[in-house]
């Protein structure tokens, strides 16, 4: 029975929030309550959030924005930016040392050219691996034979592709078939019953509700994923199960 | 059906889109249809511009699911000659209720006289003409619309995807509300926070429309953008399903 009103029937833990703006766009100045108030509107429980200046500006100061946004009641959760860079792993290791790394997230490095080769990256991916930190990795603008071959070199470390669109359905699967442990973030990928054939393909382990709000709205794919042929055990891994399996630093096979 | 509101989709395609993942699957549509509520989906065959095979298709689909698929023709002035002959065949033989228009596959933009034979169709017969809008596509700009509706005052124009950005969106609510016969649609991939709100506060809810964009888009996803909404029970209704009614006489 569909309704004009929703909520989610299980706990939501969302798997992707840009908080904050990008500076060089005109927009309201977001805050933290504004931020809590649109995930209850929307029946969130909990969200890893990461800082929009990390694209623009750099991990480095990002990280630091995004220290006022985590507060202590525990619903907002850092996914760290970085660069495979020096002062970017230093700041990584530092946060890591005390305690405060569950999950690092890939700043886009191509506009300034660099590519996601093992020679740029592989401090940064074996430090990664060795502390079974997961790794996410934008799809939007990435290279996808790079994103495949660099990522099959370390295959204990545990990623989760965001932000694919339907421009990107030819070698989505490929690439999830390609690299076992890597997971799909939902935000924006609504092919017409993609949801329900990706599971029947690598199973709802691989799949994660996450909503990328601010830059697109949280309800819709929650919506969407409450209204397919998924069990309700399938829908909780999706919603926030997976997500909390990944962040424990466990792969699918562990 | 959603609480007694007769849904309809106003925007779906009976076309393939193999290279982005869209089968060419009523069936599949239909299961997502119905696991949301969504009665019925206008849908349009964009694959060649003489319109002539897609429009029969689209009729085929409509007598095969009879009140779940609602025709809609789809011409091109790219072949001119033929448009009045189709327009006319799609009406009057195939039973088709509205016009699809693609200006941003053309090399004229929708406020070029061209296309005036199509919309002097619309207006005689009153039906609705919706148009891929994008703001950042020199051939369809939502705010051209504001130059030829208010030529063909009986004819009703949508602007597919409202235009897409927050530009778009702007020029959408401009055009529709200097011409009371334009109005905004709503599946798109860029789902902005707040933009259903701004097109309701800025058209009015009786001048948006529901569509998904399927097969390319899930309706779930698309018509959750509408149930999650922050907006009234009363622009819910509309949108889904009212507007679309009224606009199709149903």
């Amino acid at each position: 029975m569909t309704s004009l009103h929703f909520r989610p029937r299980v706990p939501v833990f969302d798997a992707n929030v840009e908080v904050d703006t990008d500076p060089d766009r005109p927009a309201p100045r977001q805050t933290r309550a504004a931020l809590l108030a649109e995930l209850d509107r929307h029946g969130v429980e909990r969200a890893l959030v990461w800082h929009a200046h990390a694209e623009r500006r750099g991990p480095l100061g990002a990280n630091r924005l995004l220290e006022e946004w985590l507060g202590d009641d525990g619903r907002l959760l850092p996914l760290w930016s970085a660069l495979p860079t020096v002062e970017s792993l230093a700041q990584i290791k530092a946060l890591h040392a005390q305690g405060r790394v569950r999950c690092v997230r890939l700043s886009e490095p191509r506009p300034c050219g660099l590519p996601f080769r093992p020679w740029a990256y592989d401090a940064l991916l074996s430090f990664l691996t060795h502390e079974h930190i997961p790794l996410w990795i934008g799809i939007p603008g990435c290279q996808p034979d790079e994103v495949v071959s660099t990522l099959q070199g370390y295959p204990g470390l545990v990623t989760v592709l965001y932000g694919a669109h339907y421009v990107h359905a030819l070698w989505l699967r490929p690439m999830l078939q390609a690299l076992p442990n890597a997971h799909l973030e939902l935000s924006r990928y609504e092919p017409l019953g993609e949801v329900e054939a990706l599971r029947q393909e690598f199973g709802a382990t691989r799949l994660l509700y996450g909503s990328w709000y601010a830059r697109y709205v949280m309800g819709p794919m929650l919506y969407y994923l409450h209204h397919t042929s998924l069990s309700d055990a399938e829908l909780a891994l999706i919603c926030a199960g997976n997500l909390e399996r990944i962040l424990r630093g466990e792969s699918q096979h562990d | 059906m959603i609480e007694g509101i007769t849904v309809i989709d106003f925007h779906s395609h009976a076309n393939a889109i193999e290279t982005m993942g869209a089968r060419n699957d009523p069936a599949s549509m239909l299961r997502a249809m119905d696991a949301t509520g969504i009665d019925a989906a206008c849908v349009f065959n964009c694959t060649l511009v003489s319109g002539m095979p897609g429009n029969q298709v689209v009729a085929d689909w409509a007598a095969r699911y009879p009140g779940r698929f609602i025709g809609f023709a789809y011409v091109s002035p790219v072949m001119a000659e033929s448009i009045s002959e189709e327009l006319t065949r799609c009406f009057d033989v195939l039973k088709l209720r509205g016009i699809k228009l693609l200006p941003h596959r053309t090399r004229w933009p929708l406020n070029d006289p061209v296309w005036y034979p199509i919309y002097a169709f619309a207006n005689a017969r009153g039906v609705p003409v919706i148009f891929h809008t994008d703001e950042m596509e020199e051939m369809c700009p939502p705010r051209y619309l504001a130059d030829v509706a208010p030529q063909f005052p009986n004819a009703t124009f949508v602007a597919g995807h409202s235009g897409n950005t927050a530009g778009g969106r702007a020029e959408t609510i401009a055009a529709a509300r200097a011409c009371p016969n334009v109005y905004s649609e709503t599946c798109s991939t860029y789902r902005t926070p707040g933009a259903i709100e701004e097109l309701v506060s800025g058209c009015g809810a009786e001048r948006v429309l529901f569509g998904s964009d399927q097969p390319l888009m899930d309706p779930r996803a698309q018509i959750g953008k509408i149930i999650t909404a922050d907006i009234s029970d009363e622009a819910k209704r509309l949108i889904l399903g009212a507007n679309a009614r009224r606009l199709l006489r149903l």
